[in-house]
C-alpha cells in the first residue's frame, strides 16, 4: 500500500493506482475525458491536470501512479489556470451548440466548461466545419465538430469489445473519429459509446431530439431483455421510455456496460403488439367486466371440482412482488398447487451451484456448457472479456456447435447433438479418453476456480454438474445459468416452482383433460415450452385459458380472455438476475390503456371470485445472503449419462437449438433495423451444396407433414450436416420439431410461398 | 485471406521489418513506405496486407496512413509532383507556378491526369528554401523552378514506381479517380 496525501487528507492505495483513483477513492473529483478505469490509462485529453509537490509542472492525474509520500493539490490557481487552458484549446472549433445538442444539460464539457472555463474566446478564426449526424452504425450519430478526440468510444470498441470498427483518421486539427474502410459499426456493444462519449459527438439516433433533461423522468431500472439484468437507467418522458442507459455500480465493480439489443428495446412497452385492452371470449371488454367475469368463472370452477382443476403457469418477466403476488392468490384463492414457471429449456440447475458475477471476474477457467454467451446473453461475453484482461482464464467450449469465437478464444470440443452431457459424462468418468478430451478433463479438474456458463438445454447435465463440484472437491464451482426467462429466479424467491417437471406435469394434465382452467401470466407455452407439441395439445384440450401479460399468445382464439398487465419500467419493483441478485427497478413511464399491475389484478380477481385477498407484507430480500436469493447448501451427487441417439438416414439433417437474445427480445420498432433477417445458421460447405447464396438465403425446413421457410445464414461454427434454429423463432419453431428424428432442408421456392401467403 | 495471397515480395518485405524492429508497430511505417515507392500508392489491398502480415488490425493501418499525406491511398501518377507552399517559395512566386502547372495539365492540385501519367500535389514546406520555389518530382527535389520554367517539372527524367510504369503502358486512359467512394 501506498501512502499519500491529496488535498491535505490522507490516504493509502494499492501499489499502481492513478492519482485521479485516489482522489476518486476521498470523494475528490478530478475531471476526465479520456480516462476510464474499464480502458486505463491514455492522458490524451490533458483536462485532469494536478499539481504534484517537487514535480515541475502540472501532471495528468490520470496516467501518474501514485508514489509513497506524494503530496496532490487538485485544485488552486496553477491548476485552475492548467485546467482553463486545456479547455480553451478543446473548445477552439466546438461549434458551442449546446442548445441543440442532445447532450446539453448531460456533458462533461459544459460542466467542466462551467467549473473552469473562462466564459470567453479568444480565438476569432472561423471554425472548421465538419461531419454532423453522421450514422456510424444504425443507432449511433456522430457530430464530428463536438468530439474532443478522448478516443474512449476506439479504445472501448477496439480493446475491451475486441471489434475494431472506430478508428482516428487523419492528423492534427483535421483529425477526426471515423469508421474502419467506411462500414458502418455492427458490432452489438457499440451502443456503449454513446454513454462513454464525454460531451455531445456521439448521439443516440432514437432518442436524437426526443427530450431535454429537465423534461424527463430518468429512474434507476434493470434491463428486461436477458437474464443477465444489467443495472441501467430508464428514461421516461411524458409516460413513455424514450431511452436506455448502463448505469455503473462502483461496488459490484460493474462499469454499466449494456447490449444493443437491451438498450434499444425499450419501446417494447409501446409496441402496437402490446395487449393494451381486455378481452372477453374474443371481444373487446372493459377490464372491470373482463376481471368480474373470469373470477366469476374461476369460482364456479373451483366450487365445482376443487382448486386442483386450475394451474396456473407464469412466464417470469414480472417482478417478484408480483410473482409472489400471483402465487399467492393461487394458493389462497383459488386453492391450487399447481403453479409453475414456464422455462424455455429442460434443464434444471441444482441451486447450491449457482455462482456470481464476482466468481465470473475471479475465475480461473471458464466452460461454455452449450451456451454461446455473445448471442444469448452479451455482457456475460464481455464480463468474460474483462476477467480475461486481469488474469490469464482458461476457456473452453463444449456443446453441439462451436462456442468460442475470435474476441473469447479458447478451445472448443463439439459433441453430436444432444450428446453434449453424455460428453461430460464420458469426461468426468475419465476412462479411454484421448489426447484432447483428457485435457479438458485436467483443466476442469484443476483449474483453481471454475465457473460454468450453461445454457440448461440438456437435463442430464444438472446431476453431472454437481458431480463436477463434488470431483473438484474444495476447489470452488459455480454455475451461471443463461437461459431465460428473465426473472425466473425471482419466481423461484417468490415460492414458484421453476423445475421443468412442474410446468410439464401442468402441459399434461391439461392435454389429458384432467384441467378445467389454466391461467397464463405473460406464459407462452406453445412458444416457449421445449415440448411443443405437448403444449398446442394441453392448449386445445384445456377448457379455458385465461391470458394476463404484455403480449398474447397465438393463436388468440384458444384464449378465453387477455388482461394487460403493467409492464417493466411501469412498476416499482425487484428482478432477480441470472446470479440471483435481487435488484430494484423504478418506473419512469405510465402504464398504457387498461394494463394494471399483477398486484392490482389479481385481488380484483379474488374479489370478483368471492374471496377477497389479504396481501400480507412480502420482503424479497433475505438478510442472510445479502441481495442475492437463499440457497440450499451443497450436496454430494452421483453423475449420470444421456442415452445415446439413433443415426440419421442420408440426406437429413440434425437440428441444433439455442438462445438468440436478438430473437428472442420483446418486439421493438426501434430494433426492427437491425432485426437478423437470416436467423438459422447452416456450415458454408452445406451452404454451397443446396446453393445457397452468401451471406445466405431461404431455406424450407421439413419434418414429415411439417414445413417452414426462414432465412438462414452460412456459419462456420455449425458443424456440417446441422441446421441451428434459434429458439422462440415465430417462423421455424424449433419446439415443434423432433431433434431426435432428421430434417429435410431444401433452398425454399419464393413463388410457391409468395402464392401460399394469405 | 492467407498469407500466401499476397505477393511474395511483399511477404519477404513484411519479415524483413519485422525482424529489423520487434514491435510491431514499429514495422508498419517501413514496410508501407516500401509499398508505396513500388506502386506509387496504397491500394486497399496493400492496407489488408500490412495488416495482415505484420499482425494488426485495419483499424491501426487506416490510422496511420490517414495520419500521414506522403501515404496515398487514391490512385496517384507515375510522375508525382509536390509543388512547396512554404513562404519563401510563395514569394519566389510558387502559387504562379502551380497555376501554370494547373493550366497545362487541365487539372487541379490534388489531381491526377486522365491518362495516370502526372499527379499534381502542393506540399507543406519542403525545407529548401534556397532551392524557392522548390518541388519533388517522385520525391527528388528540383529548383528553384522559375514559375515559366514548369516543363522541365513535366521532362525531367525521373525513376517511376516499377508498378506504376507497367500500368502506364498498359493503358494510358485509366481516368482520374476522384475522391474514393465513402458510404
Amino acid at each position: 500500500m501506498i501512502q499519500l496525501s491529496i488535498d491535505g487528507r490522507e490516504i493509502s492505495v494499492p501499489e499502481g493506482t492513478m492519482v485521479v483513483d485516489a482522489a476518486a477513492k476521498l470523494g475528490i473529483e478530478i475531471p476526465v475525458y479520456c480516462y476510464h478505469q474499464a480502458l486505463g490509462p491514455l492522458g490524451a485529453c490533458r483536462i485532469c491536470l494536478v499539481e504534484i509537490e517537487k514535480m515541475p509542472k502540472l501532471q495528468t492525474a490520470c496516467t501518474t501512479a501514485v508514489r509513497e509520500g506524494m503530496v496532490v493539490h487538485t485544485g488552486g490557481p496553477a491548476v485552475e489556470k492548467g485546467r482553463q487552458g486545456i479547455l480553451e484549446f478543446l473548445l477552439i472549433n466546438h461549434p458551442l451548440d449546446c442548445p441543440v445538442c442532445d447532450k446539453g444539460g448531460e456533458c462533461f464539457l459544459q460542466d467542466y466548461s462551467f467549473w473552469y472555463g473562462s466564459g470567453k474566446n479568444r480565438f476569432e478564426e472561423s471554425k472548421i466545419q465538419r461531419q454532423k449526424d453522421y450514422p456510424v452504425s444504425d443507432y449511433i450519430l456522430l457530430d464530428q465538430e463536438r468530439c474532443v478526440l478522448c478516443q474512449r468510444c476506439i479504445r472501448f470498441l477496439g480493446e475491451y469489445v475486441g471489434e475494431e470498427q472506430l478508428m482516428l483518421e487523419g492528423r492534427g486539427v483535421h483529425t477526426v473519429v471515423s469508421t474502419v474502410e467506411g462500414q458502418p459499426a455492427h458490432s452489438p456493444y457499440a451502443g456503449n459509446v454513446i454513454d462513454l462519449c464525454p460531451v455531445g459527438a456521439l448521439l443516440s439516433e432514437p432518442y436524437h431530439f426526443k427530450a431535454r433533461p429537465w423534461n424527463i423522468e430518468r429512474e434507476e431500472t434493470v434491463c428486461s431483455v436477458c437474464p443477465v439484468g444489467c443495472a441501467s437507467l430508464v428514461t421516461g418522458r411524458d409516460g413513455h421510455p424514450v431511452r436506455l442507459e448502463g448505469r455503473p455500480q462502483p461496488d459490484l465493480d460493474d462499469y454499466g456496460f449494456l447490449c444493443d439489443h437491451g438498450r434499444f428495446t425499450y419501446d417494447f412497452v409501446n409496441h402496437p403488439a402490446r395487449l393494451e385492452q381486455a378481452f372477453l371470449d374474443g371481444k373487446p371488454a372493459s377490464a372491470s367486466a373482463a376481471v368480474a367475469a373470469v373470477g366469476e368463472r374461476l369460482a364456479r370452477v373451483v366450487e365445482k371440482s376443487g382448486g386442483g382443476a386450475v394451474a396456473v403457469l407464469t412466464g417470469a418477466v414480472h417482478t417478484v412482488e408480483e410473482e409472489w403476488a400471483l402465487a399467492q392468490f393461487a394458493r389462497e384463492s383459488i386453492g391450487t398447487s399447481r403453479l409453475a414457471v414456464l422455462k424455455p429449456v429442460a434443464g434444471d440447475l441444482p441451486l447450491p451451484l449457482l455462482g456470481t458475477y464476482a466468481d465470473l471476474a475471479a475465475a480461473t477457467g471458464v466452460l461454455l456448457l452449450g451456451a454461446d454467451p455473445y448471442e444469448a446473453v452479451p455482457v456475460m461475453h464481455l464480463k468474460l472479456r474483462a476477467a480475461r484482461r486481469a488474469h490469464p482464464v482458461a476457456v473452453w467450449g463444449l456443446g453441439d456447435r462451436v462456442l468460442t469465437r475470435s474476441t473469447l478464444p479458447g478451445e472448443d470440443f463439439v459433441a453430436e447433438p444432444g450428446q453434449v452431457a453424455a460428453r461430460l459424462g464420458v469426461v468426468l468418468g475419465g476412462e479411454a479418453l484421448d489426447g484432447r478430451w483428457a485435457e479438458l478433463r485436467r483443466g476442469l479438474l484443476e483449474t483453481e476456480r471454475l465457473v460454468v456458463l450453461w445454457d440448461g438445454a440438456d437435463p442430464a447435465a444438472a446431476a453431472l454438474l454437481a458431480a463436477l463440484a463434488g470431483q473438484r472437491g474444495e476447489r470452488p464451482t459455480a454455475v451461471l445459468p443463461t437461459h431465460g426467462p428473465r426473472n425466473w429466479l425471482g419466481a423461484v424467491r417468490a415460492g414458484i416452482s421453476a423445475e421443468h417437471a412442474a410446468a410439464a406435469r401442468i402441459l399434461e394434465d391439461a392435454a389429458e383433460g384432467r384441467l378445467e382452467a389454466l391461467i397464463l401470466l405473460a406464459a407462452d407455452p406453445l412458444r416457449d415450452f421445449p415440448d411443443g407439441d405437448l403444449a398446442a395439445r394441453a392448449l386445445e384440450r384445456v377448457p379455458a385459458v385465461y391470458f394476463a401479460g404484455w403480449f398474447a399468445p397465438e393463436p388468440r382464439h384458444a384464449l378465453s380472455a387477455m388482461l394487460p398487465t403493467a409492464a417493466w419500467a411501469e412498476v416499482t419493483g425487484t428482478y432477480a438476475n441470472m446470479e440471483g441478485r435481487l435488484q430494484v427497478a423504478h418506473g419512469a413511464a405510465a402504464a398504457p390503456g387498461q394494463a394494471r399491475p399483477v398486484r392490482s389484478l389479481v385481488t380484483a380477481l379474488a374479489r370478483a371470485m368471492g374471496h377477497p385477498l389479504r396481501l400480507p407484507d412480502f420482503d424479497p430480500f433475505q438478510d442472510q445472503d445479502g441481495d442475492r436469493i437463499a440457497r440450499p447448501a451443497k450436496q454430494p451427487a452421483e453423475s449420470a449419462g444421456a442415452p445415446a441417439r439413433p443415426a440419421l438416414p442420408p440426406g437429413e439433417w440434425r437440428v441444433l437449438t439455442g438462445d438468440m437474445v436478438a430473437v428472442s427480445h420483446p418486439p421493438s420498432e426501434i430494433a426492427e433495423r437491425t432485426r437478423e433477417p437470416l436467423p438459422l445458421r447452416l456450415h458454408p460447405h452445406d451452404a454451397d451444396e443446396l446453393g445457397l447464396g452468401a451471406p445466405g438465403g431461404l431455406i424450407e425446413v421439413a419434418q414429415g407433414e411439417r414445413r417452414f421457410v426462414a432465412g438462414a445464414r452460412r456459419d462456420a461454427r455449425i458443424p456440417a450436416g446441422r441446421v441451428f434454429i434459434p429458439r422462440g423463432l415465430a417462423d421455424v419453431p424449433a419446439n415443434r420439431l423432433d431433434h431426435g428424428a432428421g430434417v429435410k432442408i431444401a433452398l425454399a421456392d419464393p413463388v410457391r410461398e409468395e402464392v401460399a401467403a394469405p | 485471406m492467407s498469407n500466401q495471397q499476397w505477393p511474395a515480395e511483399w511477404r519477404a518485405w513484411a519479415e524483413e521489418v519485422q525482424a529489423t524492429f520487434p514491435n510491431a508497430t514499429s514495422s508498419l511505417m517501413p514496410f508501407l513506405h516500401r509499398v508505396r515507392s513500388q506502386q506509387g500508392w496504397l491500394t486497399p489491398e496493400a492496407l489488408d496486407a500490412a495488416a495482415e502480415l505484420l499482425g494488426m488490425t485495419r483499424q491501426h493501418v487506416d490510422s496511420v496512413v490517414s495520419f500521414y499525406t506522403l501515404f496515398r491511398t487514391e490512385p496517384t501518377g507515375a510522375r508525382t509532383i509536390h509543388v512547396c507552399r512554404g513562404l519563401s517559395c510563395m514569394m519566389a512566386g510558387a502559387d504562379t507556378l502551380m497555376e501554370n502547372l494547373e493550366h497545362h495539365l487541365g487539372i487541379a492540385e490534388g489531381q491526377t491526369t486522365s491518362d495516370g501519367a502526372v499527379t499534381l500535389l502542393e506540399a507543406e514546406c519542403l525545407a529548401a528554401c534556397d532551392l524557392a520555389p522548390a518541388c519533388q518530382v517522385n520525391l527528388v527535389y528540383r529548383g528553384p523552378v522559375a514559375p515559366d520554367a514548369f516543363r522541365e517539372l513535366l521532362e525531367m527524367p525521373v525513376e517511376e514506381p516499377p508498378a506504376l510504369a507497367r500500368r502506364a503502358e498498359q493503358s494510358g486512359a485509366q481516368g482520374a479517380k476522384g475522391v474514393a467512394d465513402r458510404e
